[in-house]
């Protein structure tokens, strides 16, 4: 009995030996063809190319069929996007839906399912004309009800974004005929148009979601839109497989017959399986193996401002300003003087980003403003100004209070930081650098539901760092670090508790400001009093890096990002 | 072996308690360029922050030992607690008992430590008391087989005959004999400690504020391909202090007549 | 006599299982984080969150939850998951037969290979190999896993391409049939692997020790007095009774191959139960971490069950008492 077992266990081994070595020479072959390749200047193409001239069917009718194998961190569970801001929903979906708009890589609106469009009285109408060749994947032709259903049934009740913003000034959306939607605001609503895309507002069908139970619908499973690729198959946590769109509203496209979405969570993991070649396309890169793959050319690369939980993400420190040691703004501008912004991009992002230079992202051209004078790194000065508040220093140990007002004499100048587990890093180099001024830093990584409750909800933090995505208009990721009526138990408020009437006037003069070189005077005068004030602390714009193997080409970094790649295989 | 076994372990215990001497660094502060490989300079090579490796390591020993010291140590009280009473009372006391440490080894040790952490957050307090909890059934159980054993032994039954106060024959008849089991269970859940508080690390949930080996093993996975010294050090670190206890174990079970850790 | 042992101790389960619920009910509820948030998006307003609030009855008293909980659970619904919008026992078991899987090939593995090398090293005590199997496998056992994996998958996966790195299938391939399984066995093989390995050193270490021990005792020596070959004696007298022993522990260490499922499924990309695990645990879904619970608690007290009813009829003591 105990000997057949025995048997049977080799032989489970004997086969599962031959079964490596037979399937171990197809990895050869593919290592082989992953050698030879000639478009490794791809991805730069890409970049400036807009989006619906990349692909040229007379090049590229030949090759670039065939499967492009994706990774992604994590399945959702859930395929719809307009549920949900969630970046992992987004990233496994948004190639099957449209948005009425898609942009360039300057966030310039261009045509997606509207073909163009109109701005009246004064930016509180628009109108836009769609296309008439749109259908379902299900085959149902694509109307202006599959617009208005949407935006008043879904993205103003789910969307938490575009909810919040777009859902509070949003009067009606009227269909004068199948090919045109009207949006009537309740005052001039400047930014509506950089809300627009299949991120933001991606359009779902009227037809099968009318009159279901949104959420339980069985189509967030398996869903049905108009994007580049269909829905094809599922396996939990395992890949999710879309095919070739044949009835797509843009000629020529896609090109790849198919694309699975592999779920690998772990980061170094997916490294090793892109180099292996089991994979093609990473969404991001673990700082350190990203040098090393930049000088490989077997990989591609395509470096962006859209990281997965947003666009124009800025690591940003905040202080709680209930807090008494953070009163003074002294205090706030020592730890800033002490944070140096280049050690924080080279030894932490990897060089995936720069130096924030002001509170509002460069990569929002309409409203950064350049030339701000944020404190340098200058741990003297730092020194200076603690000494100056009464926080004094014998030798090199932690500073203690003498003469701080509403601070016991004596206590030492302690206290902690609140960030996600993944930003650990960010934490570990200011309690390094805070050391050096006398500072001692407790770091409290907390998973995200403990984090939220702790900093929001109780507000019982000293610092946070927190990754505020500014979004593709300040509209969407600015204002509500800022304005006063946002100091609520609600994720990613003003988490500083940052009260000025001053700055919540020119945040709604901002939004009702049309002109864009009057919004952006209006832009640049809020942040001379941000740093100024320094409710907040910015450190790192960050930047995100895509990367693939040079087989295939054609990508762009956020959106559609396959719809016109191409694959050149064996 | 016993004297290698020895060897490691003064070696893990020398560092933990002299690590302010041993140490150049303070293992938090920016002592050089980052990524910097092993050197005269900095032994072990710096992090990618530009931290002291070896300072790390060698405060690590610290930590290592108070979380395993920690969460051992209790467990082993209770364990011993639970374990005497239920096999000297038996009964329904050890029924009722016998049915608690079973209940408590229902969910894995690692299963709920992840929970634990993840929503209570990562401090060491808080491994230290979710390990101590779910790890002294096994001990327990040791316990108290070793106990039924001894109670039928002749000293015992002696002592009990000349009417001897139950707690005085718990204390001086039974107690000594469970010392070296107790040991070699304790030193055994030592090392696992060292291993558990590694692989939670792995998944993020270490404590930042400390160094730890398991922490430092886990944040250089991913810089393997970049940086072997980090993932070597601090592994090669949990490496000889798991080996060393387990040899030292091995060897004094061996000498204790045979007594075989039941895991 | 069997029938009702097995019976009784099932029924012994109940309450054990209903105390696994309200443990792990009071700890996911008592903790820090508000799980509204799980369930509502990040984004909303305070009304908002009311709303919801209300709508998943998070706003009743928490014995009032547990009561509800635990009568839903009396009809076998675990609930619905707060992230995926689906019938939790639908999100488990999805996932479920790849983790038994991995977990059970690993049982046969550090089993066949733990028990061999421990015959091994104790069938010649002292000598060279025996050294080599006990030295090799205490290194098995002092490297985290994560390490270990980490390694394989760079010398076995990267350099070597022997296997793959990642996944449960190849992902270009849709292969059925005989091509289908040798491409998950393929697949397999590593993390199975890597997962056994702690659990190899434990059974040899444990099988060197209880044979050694056996090797010395009355009975072989009247055997080896009889002139019967050393082969004979090992297989036939000695291994038997020192198996003992070991099926004991492997049937304990049941939740530890469980738990090291959680860090091999996420360093090889297996989609199993222990990546869900934390997932639900770092996104505070609820449901499904209880349901987990309740599943995990379910089938250590079943390897429990089993490893007495094996213990009791390997054992002639027992079986005739």
């Amino acid at each position: 009995m105990r000997q057949q077992v025995l048997q049977v266990t080799a032989l489970l081994v004997v086969i599962m030996l031959v079964a490596a070595s037979c399937s171990s020479d197809d990895a050869a072959l593919d290592d082989n063809s992953a050698g030879d390749s000639t478009s490794t200047t791809a991805a730069t193409d890409t970049t400036s190319a807009p989006t619906e001239t990349t692909a040229d069917p007379d090049t590229d009718n030949a090759a670039g069929g065939g499967t492009l194998v994706v990774a992604i961190s994590e399945d959702p569970g859930q395929y719809n996007p307009a549920l949900t801001t969630s970046g992992s929903v987004h990233t496994a979906s948004e190639l099957m839906f449209n948005g009425l708009l898609a942009y360039d890589d300057q966030y310039a609106p261009q045509p997606d399912l509207a073909l163009d469009w109109e701005i009246e009285e004064d930016g509180a109408l628009y109108r836009f004309n769609l296309r008439d060749n749109v259908v379902w994947h299900d085959g149902t032709p694509f109307t202006s009800a599959d617009v208005k259903y949407t935006f008043e049934n879904v993205l103003t009740e789910f969307h938490s974004r575009t909810k919040a913003s777009v859902g509070s000034v949003l009067v009606s959306v009227d269909t004068p005929d199948e090919t045109t939607v009207e949006f009537r605001f309740s005052e001039p609503y400047a930014p509506f148009l950089q809300q627009l895309d299949v991120t933001e507002a991606p359009i779902l069908p009227a037809h099968i979601y009318e009159g279901t139970d949104i959420e339980a619908n069985p189509a967030n499973l398996e869903p049905v839109g108009t994007g580049p690729f269909m829905f094809a198959s599922r396996s939990a946590d395992e890949e999710i497989v879309l095919s070739k769109n044949p009835n797509y509203f843009k000629e020529g496209l896609p090109i790849l017959d198919e694309v699975v979405m592999r779920v690998i969570p772990d980061e170094g993991s997916q490294v090793l399986a892109l180099e292996s070649g089991e994979v093609d396309w990473l969404w991001g890169v673990p700082g350190p193996d990203l040098e090393r793959l930049r000088k490989d050319d077997q990989f591609g690369t395509l470096d962006t401002l859209v990281n997965p939980g947003g666009a124009n993400c800025i690591m940003t420190v905040s202080f709680n300003l209930d807090r008494p040691i953070f009163n003074d703004v002294r205090v706030r501008r020592a730890v800033a003087h002490a944070l140096d912004r280049e050690a924080f991009v080279e030894r932490v992002a990897f060089g995936q980003g720069n130096a924030a230079t002001a509170p509002i992202s460069s990569g929002i051209p309409t409203a950064y403003a350049s030339g701000l004078e944020l404190p340098d790194f200058d741990p003297e000065e730092a020194g200076r100004l603690l000494d100056e508040v009464g926080w004094v220093r014998d030798g090199e140990g932690v500073r203690n209070a003498d003469g701080v007002e509403g601070i016991e004499d004596g206590t030492p100048l302690t206290f902690g930081v609140h960030l996600f587990p993944n930003f650990a890093p960010y934490g570990e180099l200011m309690k390094a650098l805070l050391i050096d001024i006398g500072v001692d830093l407790e770091i409290n990584a907390l998973e995200r539901a403990t984090m939220v409750e702790q900093v929001f909800t109780e507000r019982n933090f000293d610092t946070n760092i927190i990754s505020f995505c500014n979004g593709t208009d300040p509209e969407v990721g600015v204002r509500r670090m800022y304005i006063s009526s946002n100091i609520a138990p609600v994720p990613f408020s003003n988490s500083s508790g940052y009260v000025n009437p001053n700055v919540d006037a020119l945040f709604d003069e901002a939004r009702n400001t049309v002109d864009p070189a009057a919004r952006k005077a209006v832009y640049r005068t809020l942040q001379e009093i941000l740093v100024e004030e320094l409710p907040y602390f910015w450190l790192v714009e960050t930047t995100s890096t895509r990367i693939f193997t040079s087989d295939c080409s054609g990508f762009r970094a956020f959106g559609h990002f396959a719809e016109a790649a191409s694959c050149n295989r064996e | 072996m016993l004297t290698i076994g020895l060897l490691m372990m003064s070696l893990v215990i020398a560092g933990a308690l002299f690590a302010p001497l041993i140490a150049p660094y303070d293992p938090f502060v920016l002592a050089g360029p980052p990524l910097a490989s092993p050197s005269r300079a900095h032994l072990m090579g710096t992090d990618s922050l530009g931290r002291d490796l070896f300072s790390a390591v060698v405060y690590g020993a610290r930590t290592s030992l108070l979380v395993s010291i920690g969460a051992a140590f209790p467990a082993a009280l209770i364990g011993l607690f639970v374990g005497m009473t239920a096999g000297y009372a038996g009964g329904w006391l050890d029924n009722v008992l016998m049915r608690v440490t079973e209940f408590v080894q229902i969910i894995p040790r690692f299963f709920l430590a992840i929970v634990v952490l993840a929503i209570f957050g990562d401090g060491y307090r808080n491994l230290v008391i979710v390990l101590a909890v779910s790890s002294w059934p096994v001990i327990g159980r040791a316990i108290r087989a070793q106990t039924l054993v001894v109670r039928e032994l002749r000293h015992v039954e002696a002592a009990r005959a000349i009417g001897a106060r139950a707690r005085w024959i718990v204390m001086r008849e039974i107690l000594p004999s469970m010392w070296s089991i107790l040991t070699v269970m304790t030193g055994l859940l030592l090392a696992d400690v060292i291993l558990i508080e590694a692989s939670l690390s792995f998944l993020g949930l270490g404590d930042p504020n400390r160094a730890s080996w398991g922490r430092l093993a886990a944040d250089a996975q991913q810089y393997l391909r970049v940086a072997w010294w980090l993932a070597f050090f601090p592994g090669a670190a949990i490496v000889i202090a798991v080996i060393g206890v387990n040899l030292v174990v091995d060897a004094w079970s061996q000498s204790k007549n045979r007594i075989k850790p039941a895991r | 006599m069997t029938r009702r042992y097995i019976l009784g101790r099932l029924w012994q389960t109940v309450p054990m299982l209903l105390g696994v619920v309200v443990v792990g009910f009071l700890l996911v509820h008592i903790a820090p984080g508000d799980p509204i948030l799980a369930l509502a998006g990040e984004n909303g307003d305070e009304a908002y969150y009311a709303a919801m609030r209300e709508r998943f009855g998070l706003d009743q008293p928490l014995t009032r939850q547990l009561w509800t909980y635990i009568s839903r659970l009396a009809r076998g619904d675990l609930g619905t998951s707060a992230i995926q919008k689906q019938p939790v026992s639908a999100v488990i078991f999805d996932r479920l037969p790849n983790t038994l899987l991995l977990a059970g090939t690993a049982l046969v593995l550090s089993t066949t290979i733990g028990i061999l090398a421990g015959v091994l090293a104790a069938s010649k005590s002292g000598a060279l190999r025996d050294r080599a199997v006990s030295t090799s496998t205490l290194l098995l056992y002092a490297v985290p896993v994560f390490w270990l994996g980490q390694l394989t998958i760079l010398w076995f996966g990267l350099r070597w391409g022997w296997f793959p790195v990642q996944g449960r299938t190849d992902a270009r391939s849709n292969s059925t049939g005989l091509a289908h399984f040798l491409d998950v066995a393929h697949h397999l093989a590593l993390p199975a692997l890597v997962l056994a390995s702690q659990q190899i050193a434990v059974v040899a270490r444990l099988t060197r020790t209880a044979l050694i021990d056996q090797l010395e005792a009355p009975h072989i020596d009247a055997a080896r007095s009889r002139g019967l070959p050393d082969a004979t004696i090992l297989f036939r007298h000695a291994l038997p009774a020192a198996l003992l022993p070991v099926v004991t522990v492997i049937g304990n260490r049941v939740g530890h191959l469980v738990s090291g499922a959680v860090v091999v499924e996420i360093v090889f990309g297996w989609p199993g139960i222990g990546r869900l695990l934390v997932a639900a645990t770092t996104d505070r879904d609820i449901p499904v971490l209880l349901g987990l619970f309740v599943l995990i608690g379910f089938a250590v007290l079943i390897a429990n069950l089993i490893t007495d009813i094996s213990y009791r009829w390997l054992d002639p003591r027992i079986r005739i008492g």
